[in-house]
């Protein structure tokens, strides 16, 4: 039983690390040898972002219950806040040129910037989840969802323009691509802009499993498991529900900061409920409660959507038979049809409530207490 | 400390929903030590005043005090005001008190439940571990960071005497669900024990239990009380187990306390009788004594 009171690492948790070690080998080396522009490496970058933002929402959907849809809003104040204060002081003239270069004139570390975009999209999660997480349910999916709506019209109100440049986007603030190590001639040493969206996100979903195996994590899957039984051992529903709803919230604003690193310019109009929609399709599909489910499902989702099934856009030809039914928009019928495969034949997602882990565990499970 | 050191006072307790008075001017104590049952026919309203009590339920009348705090305290106000039918609307106009169920959990009241609600996605040892977490005293970034260490050692050394104790250490490892239903009861006793109470309420333990199970469970509850300084309050229609460990029981029927005594003096009331036997609505087969 001595298993159980120390948090020695299993067997199974040791090849776990394994794994996602060799995968960051993998994806370093790739990047060294492969040239930049290759379609991976995009699917990797958007995969990292979606896969934390993912995980985000499943933290709060899938292991405390609480079904809310407002990850695209708090997405946008990430995104926004970090690229507001990053844009180099110099460029703020030419970014912000309806708005005399705006009212923000210094600009932080990214690494800073990324954690006060977390930190200001986890301070509107406070303020909106005081009425907000009352509600139960479909009622609380709404409210977030019209929350998101509200908050992408907000920023690109005309008043706000000197902070957020109103519809206009914000651009040339420093973005996956320059974290590449550059020799003077401006020749790629060595290339990183793939690797570091991978530490960030991984670093951050290592927080959240950290925080799911804490006392507090257990707290939020017992509300998840049985309100009432939550309550009556002495869990407070209030205060739970707001600091998970809070920390998800921390996370999508990094997720969206990300983002905006990605798309190397940030525009408010991009943040849809279609992406929120999105992201709970990846967690559905991954397994709503699985971890692995949302980062291996993120990657699947990315790289069908970006890569995979574009073929399905264009007319193709094999010899001079043209292929019927190809054209522009077909592959999201496909897509479609992919989707209603797995939520018929994969009710509980390709992982259920599996993790990496639990892959190597035969027979009866091992302590799962990590 | 005096010896008679009163842990749960129930006064003038009434609930209401709508027309229907389920609990009616309930009126009660429980002393340190003591196991006290609360005896009736089916609806009578025992969990309803057990509801009163864990702060489930606000109560539309009366007050519950927990060694001498008041956890709950209400008067019928707005519109339950016009249909209120139970007794004193006047009595506890003094400011109420309205505690959450996890408030009065950690004041020292924990609770097990008739329709068993143990945590489904969690393993056995996960369920006794989670009851703990209202006594930790590090907050969030340090649990997630690990920086906890003792804290969470002894905790851990803790569930694993606590599941000893109930006998389920073999098994701490299954799914909580996957257990038989006996030892489901027994895990949710052992989860009530780990928010470290001073008054345990245990709704209908022996439901579902064969009479030698229901032996078992007798002499288990007289020995967690010993072992834990426990006062028990137990609602129970096993009159084998409730005979068999009270010290004193409330016997109530259409929400009205109709008896309290020792053990044989309730098997001897006229009134009980009558309204187990005699009342008609009462298909279940109980026989006291």
């Amino acid at each position: 039983m001595t298993k159980k009171l120390t948090r020695r690492p299993s067997r199974a948790t040791l090849l776990s690390f394994a794994i996602i070690f060799a995968v960051y080998v993998l994806v370093f080396v790739a990047e060294q040898l492969l040239p930049a522009t290759s379609m991976l490496f995009t699917v990797l970058k958007k995969g990292a972002t979606y896969a934390l933002v993912a995980v985000s929402m499943n933290l709060l959907n899938g292991f405390t219950g609480i079904f809310s849809l407002g990850q695209a809003g708090f997405m946008l104040i990430g995104a926004y806040v970090y690229a507001m204060f990053t844009i180099p002081v110099a460029d703020r003239a030419s970014v912000y040129q309806y708005f005399d270069g705006g009212v923000i004139q210094f600009a932080l570390p990214w690494f800073l910037a990324m954690i006060l975009a977390g930190l200001v999209a986890a301070l509107f999660a406070w303020l909106i989840g005081l009425p907000v997480l009352r509600l139960k349910s479909d009622y609380l999916a709404i409210a977030t969802l019209g929350f998101a709506e509200i908050i992408r019209a907000v920023f690109q109100w005309k008043e706000l323009g000197p902070v957020t440049n109103g519809s206009n986007m914000l651009r040339l603030f420093p973005n996956f691509n320059s974290f590449n190590i550059t020799a003077a001639d401006g020749h790629v040493v060595v290339y990183l802009s793939t690797i570091v969206p991978f530490l960030i996100a991984g670093v951050c979903i290592g927080l959240i499993v950290l925080l799911l195996h804490s006392g507090y994590g257990r707290a939020f899957r017992a509300i998840h498991d049985d309100e009432i039984a939550a309550e009556a051992m002495g869990v407070n529903l209030a205060h739970h529900k707001r600091m998970a709803f809070c920390i998800s919230s921390f996370f999508a604003g990094v997720g969206g900061a990300m983002l905006a690193m990605y798309q190397t310019t940030v525009q408010a109009k991009s943040f849809t409920t279609a992406m929120t929609y999105e992201i709970l399709l990846i967690v559905v599909i991954g397994g709503v409660g699985s971890i692995t489910g949302s980062v291996c499902g993120s990657f699947l989702f990315v790289a069908c959507s970006e890569w995979w099934l574009r073929f399905l856009d264009n007319e193709q030809f094999i010899g001079n038979f043209q292929v019927p039914l190809l054209r522009n928009g077909f592959r999201l019928v496909v897509f479609s049809i992919i989707i209603m495969i797995v939520v018929l034949f994969f009710r509980r997602g390709l992982f259920g409530t599996t993790e990496l882990p639990d892959l190597f565990r035969h027979g009866r499970k091992e302590s799962a207490l990590k | 400390m005096s010896e008679n050191r009163t842990v749960l006072s129930v006064e003038n307790l009434t609930m209401q929903f709508g027309g229907v008075v389920a609990v009616n001017d309930l009126s009660m104590h429980i002393d340190e030590g003591e196991i006290v049952a609360l005896i009736g026919p089916n609806g009578a309203g025992k969990t309803t005043a057990f509801n009163c009590v864990t702060g489930v339920y606000e109560p539309t009348n009366g007050q519950v005090l927990f060694c001498g705090k008041p956890i709950a305290r209400n008067h019928p106000a707005g519109k339950i005001r016009k249909a209120y039918a139970g007794k004193d609307p006047e009595k506890y106009l003094a400011d109420p008190v309205r505690l959450s169920p996890d408030a009065i959990t950690s004041l020292g009241i924990a609770r097990t439940f008739q329709n068993i609600r143990l945590f489904s996605g969690m393993t056995v040892f996960e369920n006794v571990l989670t009851a703990m977490h209202l006594r930790r005293k590090s907050n969030f970034l340090v649990q997630t960071l690990r920086l906890n260490g003792a804290e969470d050692r002894a905790m851990r050394e803790k569930t694993v005497k606590l599941l000893e104790t109930v006998g389920l250490l073999d098994v701490a490892d299954e799914m909580a669900t996957s257990l038989p239903y006996g030892k489901q009861r027994l895990l949710e006793i052992a989860r009530a024990l780990a928010t470290e109470p001073k008054l345990l309420l245990l709704d209908e333990p022996a439901a579902g239990m064969n009479p030698q199970e229901t032996e078992d469970l007798s002499r288990f509850i007289v020995d967690i009380k010993n072992r834990f300084g426990l006062t028990v309050f137990v609602i129970e229609h096993h009159m084998q187990l409730v005979m068999a460990i009270s010290d004193r029981i409330y016997v109530i029927d259409f929400g009205k306390q109709i008896a309290e005594g020792t053990p044989q003096e309730i098997q001897n009331d006229p009134v009980v009788i009558e309204a187990y036997l005699g009342g008609g609505e009462d298909d279940e087969e109980v026989t006291i004594g």
